[in-house]
């Protein structure tokens, strides 16, 4: 009997508390979180060091004489949302009831190479839509599918029917300018209907702890061929500075396939994936959490470069033509 | 030789009910609460969420007459809501968990105070979802420990009235529990079948989790048992750099019934 209780009395006494440590509710306790949030998960530190020269530890001395006192909340928006494009990630995003902070240079600093008055011509108004895809075929057999996100859960019915409907075409189009991500899963079932045997695709890592660089190992991603119906003649992907995230990561993957090019401008980039945290005032803070590299190891982050570097000419746009469309039209029929 | 099968099977069924043919005595109790959560999940959210919960409880205990050894089940369902301080974001806690204990008993005072020590199985299932992240918006929470747990049974007579206190101490030892590494996504475990670190031994010191109860039962006749009292569950881990607790206390009330099982001669 003394033997139990003293087992329950130490087992009692050993039992501690798991807390973590929490800032205070003002402009310098909310500075020393998000600081704190991203320094101990963001997943680009050592990369972005190497590419641009960021440095955390400076960024907390530059910010942290701009997050004391007495400021408003639209104040220490602009003091956080200023700190957090130190990183240069279209993943890294701060939401308030009033605005969302972002980085969104990666797309506004370069031409659209896009535009909707443009595509309509090309589309017209009788063309199908599935899955949040719209898709035709154009004058010279080349089928023309645009993915403009990858938000939609896409079906695998709907991919049948797409590829039987482009059955006799000569090439296929996928055009996904624009396309600011969505779900991985969405731009993976769409790439298997595109592979033929299993591909070595790229690399994943995860954090492993605060440290900035405490990474798992490389786990290699592969893509299984889809087990329905695939296409296996000529692609070109249209690609401009707004492919982003699931769609950077779609590009990345049909890059792997021998009948696959990719025409216009380079990706936005977005390789890592993101986590949110939140703040002592409730403000959500996003961020990159797990990177992922090409099949040769190599960052994506800041996109990916086109096969065929192509912009749209003003002189197209003035006769209604797309010359990303065009170049790719003419490189299929070849 | 199908059939000899199942006639075996059904008379060693009942050779088994014979030989343990002993009158047992049984309680059970069902008990809901309501009281006050306080979650954190550094995977989710380096914030603690405050909020309300309920729980129901069943206790079933049962002991054979004249024996020292007894088994008792416990079913205990959480559903919780809670804020974060500012009270813009919200997470919703979800979890079930079975208890199951062997004790030793010893009646002290007279056979007013009933000592039982032994252990139990806690199985754990649940999660934490934050109603605001898009991108890692959950937590799974999924457990087993093993626990040494003991509890001490009071009965005293009060306006001529039968009272039982009751209290119930289960505390940490050993257990594996499930948990994503420090900045892995479910994507990555499930989607992609990176196995990384997922099933964690534990401890008394990386998952702390211990729970008390403390119960006043009123015998307000042979058939009907009122029970009132407190539970306190503190469910707590820190693997993988990653910290989580999940403290619920509840404001119990229910009822509880006693019989025994008389087997025929």
């Amino acid at each position: 009997m003394k033997h139990i209780l003293l087992i329950f009395i130490t087992l009692f006494t050993l039992t501690a508390c798991v807390e973590e440590e929490e800032f205070p509710n003002t402009a310098q306790g909310n500075f020393e979180a998000l600081w704190k949030i991203i320094d101990e998960h963001y997943c680009f530190f050592d990369y972005k060091q190497q590419a641009y020269g960021l440095d955390w530890n400076a960024v907390y001395n530059k910010y942290k004489v701009r997050a004391k006192g007495n400021i408003d909340s639209y104040q220490l928006f602009e003091v956080f949302t200023d700190m957090l494009s130190e990183l240069r990630d279209g993943h890294v995003n701060l939401y308030t009831s009033f605005d969302n902070g972002r980085y969104w240079k990666w797309h506004e600093n370069y031409p659209t190479n896009f535009s909707d008055t443009l595509q309509r011509r090309y589309l017209g108004t009788d063309y199908h839509i599935t899955s949040g895809m719209q898709y035709r075929i154009l004058d010279d057999q080349i089928g023309y599918l645009y993915v403009g996100s990858f938000t939609y859960d896409i079906g695998e019915g709907s991919l049948d029917e797409i590829i039987k409907h482009f059955a006799f075409c000569n090439g296929l189009i996928i055009d996904i300018r624009s396309n600011g991500g969505g779900n991985l899963t969405s731009a993976e079932t769409l790439a298997a209907r595109f592979c033929h045997e299993k591909t070595l695709t790229g690399y994943l890592q995860h954090k492993t702890g605060k440290g900035h660089s405490d990474f798992s190992e490389m786990e290699p991603q592969y893509m299984e061929p889809s087990s329905r119906l695939r296409w296996y003649k000529p692609i070109a992907i249209l690609t401009n500075r707004g492919v982003f995230s699931a769609a950077n990561d779609f590009v990345k993957t049909m890059k792997c396939f021998p009948m696959v090019v990719t025409v216009g401008d380079q990706t936005g980039g977005g390789s890592g994936l993101p986590f949110t945290s939140t703040l002592p005032n409730g403000w959500t803070v996003r961020f990159s959490a797990c990177p992922s590299y090409d099949r040769n190891c190599q960052q994506v982050e800041f996109g990916i470069a086109p096969d065929y570097e192509v912009n749209q000419t003003d002189d197209d746009f003035r006769q209604g033509i797309d010359t990303l469309i065009e170049f790719a039209r003419k490189l299929l029929v070849k | 030789m199908k059939n000899n099968w199942i006639w075996f099977v059904f008379l060693m069924f009942l050779v088994s009910k014979a030989g343990t043919a002993v009158a047992q005595e049984s309680s059970s109790a069902h008990i809901i609460g309501i009281g006050g959560t306080n979650i954190l999940d550094t995977y989710i959210s380096q914030e603690k969420y405050k909020g309300t919960g309920l729980t129901y409880l069943y206790i079933r205990e049962r002991a054979k007459s004249g024996k020292h050894w007894s088994n008792v089940f416990e079913h205990e369902l959480d559903l919780s809501r809670a804020d974060d301080r500012s009270k813009t974001t919200s997470e919703i806690e979800a979890s079930y968990n079975l208890y199951w204990g062997r004790y030793r008993s010893w009646n002290l005072l007279n056979d007013h105070l009933r000592l039982q020590a032994g252990g139990l199985v806690n199985g754990t299932l649940g999660f934490i979802y934050n109603m605001t992240s898009s991108n890692n918006p959950a937590q799974a929470r999924v457990a087993i420990n093993l626990m040494p747990s003991a509890i001490a049974t009071y009965d005293f007579r009060l306006w001529k009235k039968r009272f039982d206190v009751r209290y119930e101490l289960n505390l940490p030892l050993l257990g594996v529990m499930f948990s994503p590494n420090y900045g892995q996504s479910y994507y990555e475990i499930f989607s992609l079948g990176n196995y990384d670190h997922n099933i964690v031994p534990t401890t008394f010191i990386s998952a702390p989790t211990f729970r008390q109860q403390i119960t006043i039962d009123w015998r307000a006749n042979d058939s009907f048992t009122l029970r009132v009292g407190y539970l306190g569950n503190y469910q707590q881990a820190a693997v993988n750099n990653l910290k989580q607790h999940v403290y619920t206390h509840r404001v119990l009330i229910g009822f509880v019934k006693h019989f025994e099982i008389t087997p025929r001669p």
